[in-house]
């Protein structure tokens, strides 16, 4: 975009910490400029939503400046301050109220506007509902119900929705819209994304999009301007139309190591058995992968590598038992497992599942000890089977605490007490000690120190030594060189290559 | 001094109480500790214990069980029937019907996924119907159980005596066994619960199951204790008094942490602050006023706590 035209909305140097300690953003300075489509891209926690949500005024920066059109401002105090200067965000997820009609979801918060002594003016809220949806081609009936909508319409009216929020709050009928779009992808299906992008492009004539995500391609197809960022900071810049950017440099610059730095690998000989244990076949989600065959081997981890929405994660929560398959089969020694099986029956055929999302398997108002031994209990149970003993659990989490070297007083604190880094190693503890054949890991480490990192490293080789076959996905290549012998490279949701790890990293390293 | 604080915090119900004893010696120290007010105190206890002790299990996994009201009401009609063929065996009928009730309620929240509130009022108020109908309107008495709440020593009810083991083993399945363990993991997170391999259907089931067979245990002591007759008008004090005490106590209604001791404490404390307001000469509509202030208090101070596990 041509820097002489006025920006839209520009940020300069805007610092947040959290707490005093964590620092979510470092002199990040940002602009938008008039119908154009601006792409942020990073990884989890790079700080894209924290700058985002001090755009719309969820919170204020600690330090910084805002400029409107080119004069200074004050930045916004709350969401409804920042659509008075032109700016709207779509949340990531839950932002659509599923049980309101359409024209009711689009006015929501603004029902004021339409207020007379007999009640709310429906029939000019439907009527205006009508005009904008035709005005952004937008094809649904303003009196069907949100649930009804297909998932990538949900995402289109709540478009519509931002952008009509910006028109009545805002006084001024020239402004051009800024809607900021947070992961917009992140629920829907390769062909849904299509329906999506189209949109967008159609709608940039008269607004200006902020497109966050962490899904290299979409954003190199379709921002005009890409800023990324990793650990608070704007890393880098490309503007599309004067340079030719690659999937692989913005991918450098996410990671922002190059692959030579990552190697430590101890040189181990391979765990690997001859033994299948989990052989698929052929396994098919319409829309989000296609005919995936392997055999995975006792003592073996096989990696699954490929951009985000490329569907790998998809896969492994389908041999979790969280998601459902169209076709294919899925064969646990000899006994195969239907879709959306219950954890519970997975479990007992040794298949265990771990996601790196914190929180989510673990107890927080429990005890450590308690958390190690849901898992265990009948390591723990004395009187055949009756009753949990509290020394036999005790023994336990010490055991975990000490080769793990999880920091913490004793097996009795509470696991809400304890840092991101050290609960995980409470769910990695649990999973070491209960050693299932299977381990599926879905982003192990994901947003923890270094130091935690290599601890849950060590714990998942010995497990690996001691036989138990692993499925990892992951965002960090690093992780698929330490852990992985063979790595799936999957691309829009097919196995492209099965390669080696020296042949995964002469990949990664060259490109 | 900070282990002290520490200390009254972690036993915040139980400094209540305390203080509550104090204060009311205090005030009327010839007649809160007079044998009539210990003993109406120690039948309140036992009534409200009885009662909440089954639905505990259920609130624990973050449910919400009321068939208790249900069961006493068409259970004592259903005894009233069958006593004049089997006698003092027709008691039996409870922790039957308790047992039935549980794994009815169970399979259908489970199945169904309905809100185990509503679900189970409306059973209770079915059974309600059926109560009134089977009765002709007016409660029946059935004689023959004395000897369960017979005295044996003087002040200290026999009831007492028999509740107690149904109180400890309560305790015991929550706080040592399997099944405890997995309440208070599908309360505190019940997608963690399912993720580390527990069948959480079944669990919820059988947490139903309990609670309906606890209350109809309970029953066959609380039966003779209430009169030897069931009510067919349903009251809201038989259906609050029991959810105040596990308030009270500690559990909070969204699961996962407190338990059965807690409801014991709740129901201890419910009692002194019912039988001490009732020495006042405070009117009775003044009594109940403070009675919901304290529980909207109690509901207050659970709820921070809960804040602060959240947050942190």
């Amino acid at each position: 975009m041509p820097q002489n035209e006025a920006s839209l909305l520009e940020v300069r140097n805007v610092r947040k910490t959290f707490d005093s300690v964590v620092r979510a953003l470092w002199d990040v300075s940002f602009s938008v400029y008039p119908n154009e489509i601006v792409g942020v891209v990073g990884e989890n926690g790079a700080g894209k939503s924290t700058l985002m949500k001090i755009l719309v005024g969820v919170f204020p920066p600690d330090s910084g400046e805002m400029y409107h059109l080119g004069s200074k401002v004050p930045f916004p105090k709350n969401p409804r301050e920042a659509a008075r200067r032109g700016v709207s965000l779509v949340p990531q997820e839950k932002g659509v109220v599923m049980h309101l009609r359409v024209y009711q979801f689009l006015f929501l918060g603004h029902e004021d506007e339409f207020t007379s002594f007999w009640g709310l003016k429906t029939r000019e809220m439907k009527r205006l509902a009508r005009d904008i949806l035709k005005e952004l081609h937008i094809d649904c009936d303003v009196d069907s119900f949100m649930y009804d909508l297909s998932l990538p319409l949900q995402k289109l009216v709540e478009i519509a929705k931002a952008i009509l929020t910006v028109r009545l709050r805002c006084k001024d009928p020239d402004i051009t819209p800024i809607i900021i779009l947070d992961e917009p992808t992140a629920p829907l299906a390769v062909e849904q994304r299509e329906q999506l992008f189209e949109f967008i492009m159609k709608a940039k004539k008269t607004s200006s999009f902020i497109f966050v995500s962490h899904i290299i391609p979409e954003i190199l197809n379709f921002a005009d301007r890409i800023y990324v960022l990793r650990d608070g900071k704007v890393v880098a810049y490309h503007d599309s139309s004067s340079q030719k950017v690659t999937e692989e440099d913005i991918f450098k610059e996410i990671v922002g190591r190059s692959a030579s730095e990552y190697l430590y690998k101890t040189a181990t000989s391979s765990t690997v058995r001859d033994r299948v244990c989990l052989s698929v076949k052929n396994l098919t989600k319409k829309g989000y992968y296609y005919d995936i065959s392997f055999d995975l081997h006792e003592g073996e981890c096989i990696g699954l590598f490929g951009t985000a929405g490329s569907g790998k994660v998809e896969i492994v929560r389908t041999l979790a038992g969280i998601m459902d398959f169209d076709d294919g089969s899925i064969v646990v020694d000899g006994h195969s497992l239907k879709g959306m099986e219950a954890s519970y029956v997975g479990l007992k055929y040794g298949i265990g599942y771990f996601s790196g999302e914190t929180g989510k398997e673990l107890f927080l108002n429990w005890s450590i000890a308690r958390n190690i031994s849901i898992l265990n209990l009948e390591k723990i149970l004395k009187w055949n089977g009756l009753v949990i003993s509290p020394a036999e659990e005790n023994e336990l989490a010490e055991e975990i605490m000490r080769k793990l070297r999880i920091k913490a007083p004793n097996p009795q604190t509470e696991c809400y007490s304890l840092s991101g880094g050290n609960k995980q190693k409470v769910s990695v503890g649990k999973w070491m000690e209960k050693s299932p054949r299977i381990l599926l890991l879905e982003d192990p480490t994901i947003g923890i120190d270094v130091g935690a990192r290599e601890d849950i490293y060590e714990a998942l080789l010995e497990m690996k030594k001691n036989g138990i076959a692993m499925i990892l996905v992951s965002d960090d290549p690093k992780e698929y060189l330490l852990l992985c012998d063979r790595i799936a490279y999957i691309k829009s949701g097919r196995i492209e290559k099965i390669v080696s790890p020296e042949e995964f990293e002469a990949m990664i390293r060259e490109e | 001094m900070k282990t002290l604080i520490g200390m009254i915090k972690n036993n915040f119900v139980l400094m209540v109480l305390i203080l509550l004893v104090v204060v009311f010696i205090c005030a009327y120290p010839k007649k809160f500790l007079s044998p009539v007010n210990i003993s109406s105190i120690v039948r309140q206890f036992i009534r409200l214990s009885l009662f909440a002790l089954g639905p505990t299990f259920v609130v624990v996994i973050g449910s919400m069980d009321l068939t208790y009201v249900g069961i006493w009401m068409l259970g004592g009609i259903l005894v009233w029937y069958v006593s004049s063929w089997i006698g003092p065996f027709a008691i039996l009928i409870y922790p039957i019907l308790g047992f039935v009730t549980g794994l009815l309620v169970g399979v259908i929240q489970v199945k169904a996924k309905i809100p185990s509130f509503i679900l189970t009022l409306s059973i209770t108020v079915t059974y309600w119907g059926l109560t009134a109908w089977l009765s002709g309107g007016y409660p029946r008495r059935v004689k023959g159980f004395g000897f369960i709440t017979a005295s044996l020593l003087p002040y200290l009810p026999v009831a007492l005596l028999w509740a107690i083991p149904i109180m400890i083993v309560a305790v015991f399945i929550m706080k040592r066994t399997r099944i405890g363990t997995y309440f208070y993991a599908i309360g505190s997170n019940e997608e963690g619960a399912e993720l580390s391999g527990i069948d959480v259907e079944k669990y919820k089931i059988l947490a139903f199951t309990l609670s309906g067979l606890f209350t109809g245990i309970g029953l066959i002591i609380l039966f003779p204790l209430l009169g030897g007759s069931a009510p067919t008008e349903l009251k809201l004090g038989s259906i609050v008094d029991p959810l105040i005490a596990i308030v009270l106590g500690g559990t909070p209604l969204v699961g996962g942490s407190g338990g059965p001791e807690r409801t014991l404490l709740g129901a201890l404390t419910f009692a002194v602050i019912q039988r001490g307001l009732s020495l006042t000469f405070w009117k009775p509509e003044l009594i109940q006023l403070l009675l919901g202030l304290v529980v909207l208090g109690a509901i207050l101070v659970g709820a921070r706590k809960l804040k602060g596990m959240v947050i942190t």
